[in-house]
């Protein structure tokens, strides 16, 4: 025997659903990743030196630039002309990886350094995104 | 106490902000079509490039330079505007955004700020670390003079990012070493026939009488004068007055000559000013179009044609329905068109629209605010007019621009880690 599922609420002509009013309150993912809205930036994990705290190439980084940056913090800055990610370490002034093969990156005056912003969340894609994919459009 | 706050060559500065590689390097950007230098950071500035300049006569100079070179890219402009002015709203409850990269704050009961020049590194600081875009500031009591410090802030020696106009001795310091041109409101005719009569300086138009001045020039003068010696006369609502015209106009990358393509092409200005005097809550109540060929061909083209809408609209299709009325008058088979454009020359304030008894109202504001929706949320143009069309080819020319950092998900910044 064939059945067509009907919802119930379809069944019910005059009577609005009681959820409907509800609608607006969908959760939103800026809400909780992001608490400087206006001080935030987005940007893509590019390479391996922090898979050891679970940043991984292609996943997604959000950015706080209002926060300030204390030793332990994983950062990003501008070093030498680039975005890096890495673990600040002020005492010693020196960028600390997350992996036993990138060893630490002494900062010196030469150096371009400025901090751009604490990252405050990793997004991790276990599945490719075609948003991100840049040869699909 | 007035402010104008604004981004140092925001164009420029807007480009480095995703960019380190580019931080610490000479850049400038060219406006629509690679046509002109229009902005030119600090560091350009230092190797002389002038704005304004046509960009094949200095494209040499550059490349010796090694001067970094966009196209401007709008849609990131537009997307750190709003985040800058957002900061700078914290720090004043009255803002008002004058243009992409200023704003002007009136302070009003703010009795405990003792120290403005204090304040206003504040408001550079916070700019800087949270948007990386360099702001100057500058106060006075009225908002000619915040315009003055402003100017001050960034240009005059002295001044790191922030002046403050509020006593005589402050005023008199940076009015002197002002021309007339920097004075908002003073255009470069009427600084011609002012120079005429010896004066040079702010300063020496401060001292004018503004009565003598009324009489002989005009009664923006006279305000202005009035401005420059502490009387505000600009109330803080004629400040943020709304627009009383829109334009959308624009060269073409390549010369238009079908029949289709010009109508696309006015079509989608049509579609932008619409857009922009529904922001504002204006109606139009008469329509430019206009297309001409390059003033530089044998056969110089132009012609333009006023619409009269029997009702003001906002309405987008009421306008491409305009255009279409009037565009066989203006298209003409085998002219070579350059350049064609749409204004709104008479606008009417939405609230206080006269309703005309043998006229229906034309408007559809349901309609309106769910295309407006769309568009905003999946970029423009996602729905538009079919007029409009769908062809690019009169599209801008931009050679050099940078990803849309913030509004592309493939455009993200990369950060190696």
């Amino acid at each position: 025997m064939k059945v067509i599922p009907i919802f119930i609420e379809a069944g019910i002509s005059g009577f609005e659903s009681p959820a409907a009013e509800y609608k607006e309150l969908g959760l939103s993912l800026d809400q909780l990743l992001i608490s400087h809205p206006d001080a935030t930036f987005i940007g893509e994990a590019k390479g391996q030196s922090m898979q050891g705290i679970g940043i991984f190439d292609g996943d997604i980084l959000i950015v706080d630039r209002a926060k300030q940056a204390s030793s332990g913090d994983v950062i990003v800055a501008n070093f030498n002309g680039c975005f890096v990610c890495k673990i600040l370490d002020k005492s010693k002034a020196k960028l600390l990886s997350a992996s036993p093969v990138h060893s630490p990156v002494a900062i010196t005056p030469e150096d371009e350094f400025q901090i751009e912003g604490v990252v405050t969340r990793s997004i991790r894609m276990h599945q490719p995104s075609n948003e991100l994919m840049s040869c699909m459009l | 106490m007035y402010a104008l706050v604004d981004a140092v060559s925001y164009y420029a500065s807007a480009e480095k902000v995703f960019d380190p590689s580019i931080r610490n390097k000479p850049v400038v950007v060219l406006t629509n079509n690679d046509g002109c230098i229009c902005a030119v950071c600090p560091l350009a500035k230092k190797l002389g490039i002038p704005k304004f300049q046509p960009y094949f006569q200095v494209k040499s100079f550059l490349t010796k330079h090694k001067v970094i070179i966009r196209s401007s890219n709008y849609e990131l402009y537009a997307d750190l505007s709003e985040k800058m002015m957002n900061v700078i709203a914290r720090f004043c409850d009255n803002q008002y955004v004058y243009s992409i990269d200023e704003s002007f704050l009136y302070f009003k009961n703010y009795a405990y700020i003792k120290d403005w020049h204090q304040y206003g590194h504040e408001i550079r600081k916070a700019v800087w670390r949270e948007t990386r875009l360099p702001v100057g500031v500058g106060f006075g009591t009225t908002s000619t003079l915040a315009k003055a410090a402003n100017h001050a802030a960034k240009k005059l020696s002295g001044y790191n990012g922030v002046a403050v106009i509020d006593d005589d001795s402050s005023r008199k310091e940076i009015l002197s070493r002002m021309s007339l041109t920097d004075v908002w409101g003073v255009g470069p005719r009427l600084s011609k026939r002012l120079s005429i009569l010896g004066i040079k300086t702010a300063w020496q138009l401060a001292n004018q009488s503004p009565k003598v001045m009324k009489d002989q020039f005009s009664v923006v003068v006279e305000r202005t004068i009035n401005e420059l010696n502490g009387l505000p006369c600009l109330s803080w609502d004629d400040v943020r007055q709304d627009k009383k015209e829109i334009f959308s106009t624009r060269s073409f990358g390549q010369r238009v000559t079908d029949y289709n393509g010009l109508k696309a092409a006015i079509t989608s200005h049509g579609c932008i000013v619409a857009r922009k005097t529904r922001k504002q809550r204006s109606l139009i109540k008469r329509l430019l179009v206009f297309a001409s060929s390059s003033p530089h061909d044998d056969n110089y083209y132009k012609k333009s044609i006023i619409y009269e809408f029997p009702v003001a609209t906002d309405n987008t299709l009421k306008i491409a329905e305009g255009i279409a009325d009037v565009f066989n008058s203006i298209y003409l088979s085998g002219v070579y068109f350059y350049r064609c454009g749409v204004g709104a020359i008479e606008i009417e304030n939405q609230q206080y629209q006269q309703q005309d008894m043998f006229n229906a109202n034309v408007n559809n504001p349901e309609l309106m605010q769910c295309y407006d929706h769309i568009n905003h949320r999946y970029g423009n143009s996602t729905v538009e007019v079919a007029a409009a069309g769908q062809i690019e080819k009169w599209q801008m020319r931009r050679d050099f621009l940078s990803p849309s950092y913030t509004s592309k998900w493939r455009d993200i910044p990369k950060i190696i880690c």
